[in-house]
């Protein structure tokens, strides 16, 4: 199969400059949407002096920490609450996860009775709003003893998660043609072969999704975070950065603001950026074919 | 290497019965293919012999083994699959050595037999690619070669060339008889494609409505169809029907047609025939046993009002009206004619058939 062309010939030029365009045109948006988050992280590596200067300049010629070492003196620091946030979005990541894709395997690819109904009543519960139920959360909670605790906030935030989280997952698993589980266990592969080397990859997409969604969700979440955790030492970043906006004497740290915004963006955009090409792939599942 | 017994089985969807008591041997080494419509169950049978459906009832024998309660994948058959359902994720050495693996076959054999395989079909370059990088012929090369791989008792063949284009279906077709030459294994092919059943098949079984209408070689089924269901399904373009009555008058048996033309049976076929007489019957006859009006021995006179001409080359196919039934000939192209016009034609009443009007059975087996 000698078929590859050595020396192709360059496109015309109408297509060269709609590529260019195409170029320009990305580059552009991509400035407008980087612009905060660069800005974000210049200012925060500023010294305090340099962070209200006027004109302001984007770069600093001084480099310095002093903000990240001031937002240490913010209630238990910034550690802790980062700790806190990250046990927080993992936990609700891995249980989002465990239930969700045995969940979306079931609605796939059994068929049980009262199952449409089932899978009515899990989707509507996406149409309740939260603020609405935050009493009743509160009071199962108490009950539990679960109030005031990282544990309880992960629950509420993976019950919230589950009805989206179901519904990608049995897409993701519609997705796999019933022939391909045929041709598995003409193949000799067992139940758990099949769900691992077969199911499973080709439902990965949809997976990297539920987990995004449930990592973001549950890393920028406040109002519950606010009302059910009311110790200092268990905050997440977000309330972090209510605290630290609106000051110790009424004076508001920007630099110190800064900081706490850079921490708490960063995991989101490398999580983003290591998932994307997952990510995209698991939401159009479905879509053709 | 094994004979495959199908004894009386049975699948049914709740009360729906799709196959409805199947009985088949099916010799070592030999090649049949199940045809039949849409919705005859074919393919809940291929998927019973696979263990891909439970068998309701009866069983289903793989070299002298009951495997009614066997697993598919203990039954030592391979499948090739309509839509090929090659693994999307994996390239194509890894579809192929998944089955192999799954045996926990030694790394040296499944890079051997491998290799055997792709030579087979022609993919070696195509070992690193992903099924999403082929085209419909390589995707079904490579479903296959997962089927050889692992030297099955049985080949299993559900529809494999219809997603394929009409040029490229042939070439297949041959491909999978040449295969089957090299490497000759019990094989069950189902197609709804009459075409692809007689140029492949040792036998062709017939089904219809869950039960087995008529087996046989090829040209037994085109030669001596058992009913006229069989008679219309296989030879194309089909066999053309006429509504008429068997009597015996003064010049020896023949077919009265509805508009009180008469063809004589001949008298070699006459013998056969003659219980049957007074009863009405359906006369088959075949585009080719119809020709431009000619005396010889057993050729019995019919009019033709011709609607459509067709030219296809080496023959001409003629559409045309008789007695208010729509009929089709097949004749040589210097003769033919225009359309709108009458044309006398001759049957070849050597080679018709006749079907109780009633059952639709064959009356007698056509010589
Ligand atoms: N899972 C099922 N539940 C209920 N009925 C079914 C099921 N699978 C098949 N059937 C019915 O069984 C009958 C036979 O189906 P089958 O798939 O064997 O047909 P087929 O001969 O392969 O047709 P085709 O040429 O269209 O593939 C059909 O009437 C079909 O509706
Ligand atoms: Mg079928």
């Amino acid at each position: 199969m000698e078929r590859i062309r050595r020396n192709p010939t360059p496109p015309p030029l109408a297509e060269r400059l709609s590529f260019w365009g195409f170029v320009i045109a990305g580059l552009v948006v991509s400035v407008i949407f980087l612009m905060p988050v660069v800005w974000s992280l210049a200012n925060s590596f500023k010294p305090a002096a340099e962070a209200l200067a006027h004109p302001a300049a984007l770069f600093s010629k001084s480099f310095s920490l002093e903000n990240y070492r001031r937002l240490e003196g913010v209630g238990a620091g910034w550690v802790v609450y980062a700790t806190n946030s990250v046990l927080i979005a993992l936990g609700t990541v891995v249980l989002t996860i465990l239930v969700s894709v045995p969940a979306g395997y079931g609605f796939s690819k059994f068929r049980f009775p009262g199952q449409s109904l089932l899978f009515v009543i899990v989707m509507a519960t996406m149409m309740i709003p939260f603020q609405s139920i935050l009493t009743p959360l509160f009071l199962i909670l108490k009950f539990l003893r679960l109030q005031n605790s990282l544990t309880g906030l992960v629950l509420i935030y993976v019950t919230f998660q589950l009805p989206f989280s179901i519904f990608m997952m049995r897409n993701a698993f519609d997705a796999v043609p019933r022939a391909l589980i045929e041709a598995a266990r003409i193949d000799g592969a067992s139940q758990a072969t099949i769900l691992r080397r077969i199911m499973l990859p080709i439902a990965l997409p949809g997976v990297a999704t539920v987990a995004m969604f449930a990592f973001l969700n549950s890393w920028n979440e406040f109002l519950a975070a606010l009302i059910f955790l009311s110790d200092q030492n268990k905050f997440t970043l977000p309330i972090m950065l209510v605290n630290v906006s609106s000051g110790i004497y009424g004076i508001i740290d920007w630099g110190a603001l800064q900081a706490g915004i850079a921490v708490t963006m960063l995991p989101c955009i490398l999580l983003f950026l290591a998932l994307q090409r997952y990510y995209v792939r698991g939401l159009t599942a479905g879509a053709v074919k | 290497m094994a004979k495959l017994e199908l004894r009386d089985v049975v699948k049914s969807y709740g009360i729906y019965e799709a196959v409805r008591g199947i009985d088949l041997e099916i010799e070592d080494k030999e090649f049949v293919v199940f045809v039949g419509p849409s919705g005859c169950g074919k393919s809940t049978t291929l998927r019973m012999i696979a263990g891909l459906e439970h068998v309701t009832a009866g069983e289903i024998v793989i070299g002298g083994q009951v495997v009614n309660r066997l697993g598919p994948g203990k039954r030592d058959i391979a499948m090739v699959f309509q839509n090929y359902a090659l693994y999307p994720h994996m390239s194509v050495r890894e579809n192929i050595s998944f089955c192999l693996e799954q045996q926990r076959l030694p790394k040296a054999e499944i890079d051997t037999r491998i290799a055997r395989a792709a030579e087979t079909l022609h993919i070696e370059e195509l070992l690193d690619r992903r099924p999403g990088q082929l085209s419909g012929g390589q995707r079904q090369r490579v479903a296959m070669g997962r089927a050889i791989v692992r030297n099955p008792k049985v080949f299993l063949f559900d529809e494999p060339l219809s997603n394929l284009d009409a040029k490229l279906r042939v070439q297949m077709r041959t491909e999978i008889k040449r295969l089957h030459q090299i490497l000759p294994t019990t094989t069950v092919y189902v197609t709804h494609d009459q075409v692809e059943a007689m140029t492949m098949a040792d036998r062709v079984v017939v089904m219809k409505d869950g039960l087995i209408e008529q087996v046989g070689r090829p040209q037994e089924l085109y030669h001596r169809p058992a009913s006229r269901f069989v008679a219309g399904f296989i030879g194309s373009p089909s066999m053309n029907f006429l509504d008429g009555r068997l009597e015996q008058g003064a010049e020896g048996l023949g077919v009265r047609l509805a508009d009180g033309t008469r063809l004589a049976v001949p008298p070699a076929r006459a013998a056969a025939y003659a219980a049957g007489a007074g009863q009405p019957v359906v006369l088959g006859i075949r585009p080719e046993a119809l020709s431009i009006r000619n005396d010889r021995p057993g050729f019995s006179p019919l009019d033709a009002a011709v609607d459509l001409v067709e030219p296809l080359g080496p023959s001409t196919m003629v559409y045309f009206t008789h007695g208010g039934a729509s009929l089709c000939a097949s004749i040589d192209p210097e003769a033919a004619p225009q359309a709108g016009r009458m044309l006398p034609l001759s049957v070849n009443m050597n080679q018709m058939h006749l079907f109780d009007a009633v059952t639709g059975r064959a009356l007698a087996q056509a010589g």
